[in-house]
């Protein structure tokens, strides 16, 4: 699978004492306790995130307007940079404050493998920022009369929801040639969308808008918020197929898509699998493969199928003159193995890791059908609902019990010492695909085989020449020389003959040379 | 520390353990012990109940 791909998280954060309105702060206060090197600032005048790629430009971004409501009370304390705080880490990672959140953005991978060790090495960094932030890195335990300890207490959540109506993202960007329509990749792609929350969902206690009415535990915590099939906006409308057109590379060449609809997986198999198969989704695209499934009302049913109580999650297709599919309702489990059956025909025996999703594809599949909670060692929204029905039965309490979406929130909870899913992983009862060894490595070390290679590199020995950084350009100084690394064309079969070169630099300029 | 290039450890993804080299079929029984959750089961005891109601967020993209 020779794509580059990465995931953006935007983390949960609770500060003791701290209301809604504290949270840009606190968030910039936690990014800013970054305990290891890092480069700044971002360089954001070549981005513009209302451009669509479907050939227009917004006159504005639509914004929350709960959001609203919480900005027109809170005094502003700092300049835009300052907010944001920037950080490119020496891992080629970035982390910085996006909203209130402090966010996480994977370096650009080219195998899963790869990608789950950074995706979990964010966990650990924004953890790491957050002991930092109350001192429990460097400083003893301090207690209050009483024995408590009496520092502020941070939380870190990797979710997508405070069940209070306000969802924040987990994005997936895929690196596309740009010779593919965007016409079908919204075509392609959009029942793949809707239905792929049946093995990559994370869960969710209860519903928060009238689009989850009624819902009692819903296969995904993003579902509801989705309101539009095709948009650039993320913050509100958000949509099944976001339009952003910010490739981050040569536009000629290629196209990001960005993915919003998706959950935050604490599972490492379902974020591999959830990459994995929306990749060869692409791959078919690419090859000029024709899609042959519409759903007829792809937001309801990206609606029905999180809160189906009778897990049939059937869904209403369009007729196919071409393929004589006639108009009729489609079960979630056989729409996906349409897309399993056709990547497998064009792909089956091309990598190790093709092999891995297309295997692990269909025995997802297959145990959705036979026993969905077999799959309670892989899948999270399974893993969480089980755990919870453990909980319930020990206790003798109801699903509408509040406490729920407490364990909901906990499952979360992105520490070892108190997070449930952490709680299940040292039982045993998940399946890895990473070693802790391969996650501490990946908070430190870049991939070796991406453009990221050269970004981290030149953060862990040059970071004193950056001016700024972008993630398809470095700007740095040589003495009074002013130096480019162009990162848009470092992309495809020499990325790792150009890294080797790199990685023997003597100085910053030896990297404005790489071709 | 120093960053490095080196041969990425490129080790095949791991299969679960209830599937040998060439099964392709669904999932059966894992050939492993049950975990023991009960010490899960205490840490779930000990979660605030207010947690949720306290925990506000901003929205995000």
């Amino acid at each position: 699978m020779t794509r580059l791909f990465g995931l953006e998280t935007e983390y949960g954060l609770y500060v003791e004492g701290k209301e809604v309105g504290d949270l840009v702060h606190e968030a910039a206060q936690v990014v800013r306790s970054y305990p290891d090197k890092w480069a700044g600032p971002w360089d954001y005048r070549h981005e513009d995130p209302r451009r669509d790629a479907r050939g227009f430009r917004v006159d504005r971004l639509a914004t929350n307007p709960e959001d609203d409501k919480i900005d027109a009370h809170a005094p502003r304390r700092s300049t835009d940079a300052e907010t944001r705080s920037d950080r490119v880490l020496a891992n080629g990672a970035r982390l910085y404050n996006d909203h209130g959140h402090p966010e996480y953005s994977t370096p650009e991978c080219s195998n899963l493998f790869d990608l789950v060790a950074h995706d979990k090495a964010g966990e650990r960094v924004v953890l790491a920022c957050a002991r930092a932030r109350v001192g429990r890195a460097s400083q003893p335990d301090t207690t209050d009369e009483s024995g408590r300890d009496a520092r502020p207490t941070i939380s870190i959540y990797k979710n997508n929801t405070d069940h209070h109506g306000m969802s924040y993202g987990t994005h997936e960007n895929y690196l596309v040639r740009r010779e593919v329509p965007f016409e079908k990749l919204i075509e392609g792609l959009t029942p793949f969308f809707v239905t792929r929350q049946i093995f990559a969902g994370a869960g969710k206690v209860g519903g928060e808008t009238g689009a989850a009415k009624g819902a009692v535990f819903q296969l995904s915590q993003r579902a509801e918020f989705f309101t539009t099939e095709v948009g650039v906006d993320t913050l509100d409308r958000r949509p099944i197929i976001n339009s952003r057109e910010e490739p981050h590379a040569n536009a000629r060449k290629w196209r990001r898509l960005h993915v919003i609809v998706g959950d935050a997986n604490m599972s490492e198999y379902a974020t591999a699998l959830k990459v994995g198969t929306t990749s060869l989704v692409l791959s078919l695209l690419e090859q000029g493969w024709q899609p042959l499934i519409t759903l007829k009302h792809p937001v309801q049913a990206l609606h029905h199928i999180s809160k189906d109580p009778s897990r049939k999650w059937e869904v209403e297709v369009e007729s196919d003159r071409r393929s004589g599919i006639p108009a009729r309702h489609l079960n979630a489990i056989d729409l996906q193995r349409l897309y399993l059956s056709e990547s497998r025909a064009a792909f089956a025996g091309e990598s190790d890791s093709v092999d891995w999703v297309l295997t692990e594809w269909q025995s997802v599949l297959d145990g959705l059908d036979a026993d969905p909670w077999s799959l309670d060692d892989r899948v999270d929204w399974v893993a969480k609902e089980k755990l919870l029905q453990q909980y319930l039965d020990s206790e003798g309490i109801r699903w509408d019990d509040p406490i729920l979406q407490s364990l909901d929130l906990e499952y979360h909870n992105v520490d070892p010492e108190v997070g449930l899913y952490y709680g299940l992983e040292q039982a045993g009862a998940r399946r890895r695909i990473v070693t802790d060894d391969d996650i501490a490595r990946a908070m430190t070390q870049p991939p070796s085989d991406t453009r990221a290679f050269v970004r981290g590199l030149c953060v862990a020995r040059f970071r004193d020449t950056i001016q700024s950084v972008t993630w398809s350009r470095i700007i740095a100084k040589d003495g009074d020389k002013r130096v480019t690394i162009d990162l848009s064309n470092v992309i495809g079969a020499r990325v790792e003959e150009i890294n080797r070169r790199a990685s023997a630099a003597k100085s910053v300029s030896d990297l404005s040379e790489l071709r | 520390m120093e960053i490095r290039i080196e041969d990425r450890l490129r080790r095949p993804m791991p299969i679960g353990p209830e599937r040998k080299e060439g099964d392709s079929g669904g999932p059966g029984k894992p050939d492993v012990k049950k975990p023991d959750t009960r010490q899960l089961l205490e840490r779930m005891k000990r979660v605030d109940p207010n947690t949720a109601r306290r925990y506000r967020q901003r929205s995000g993209e």
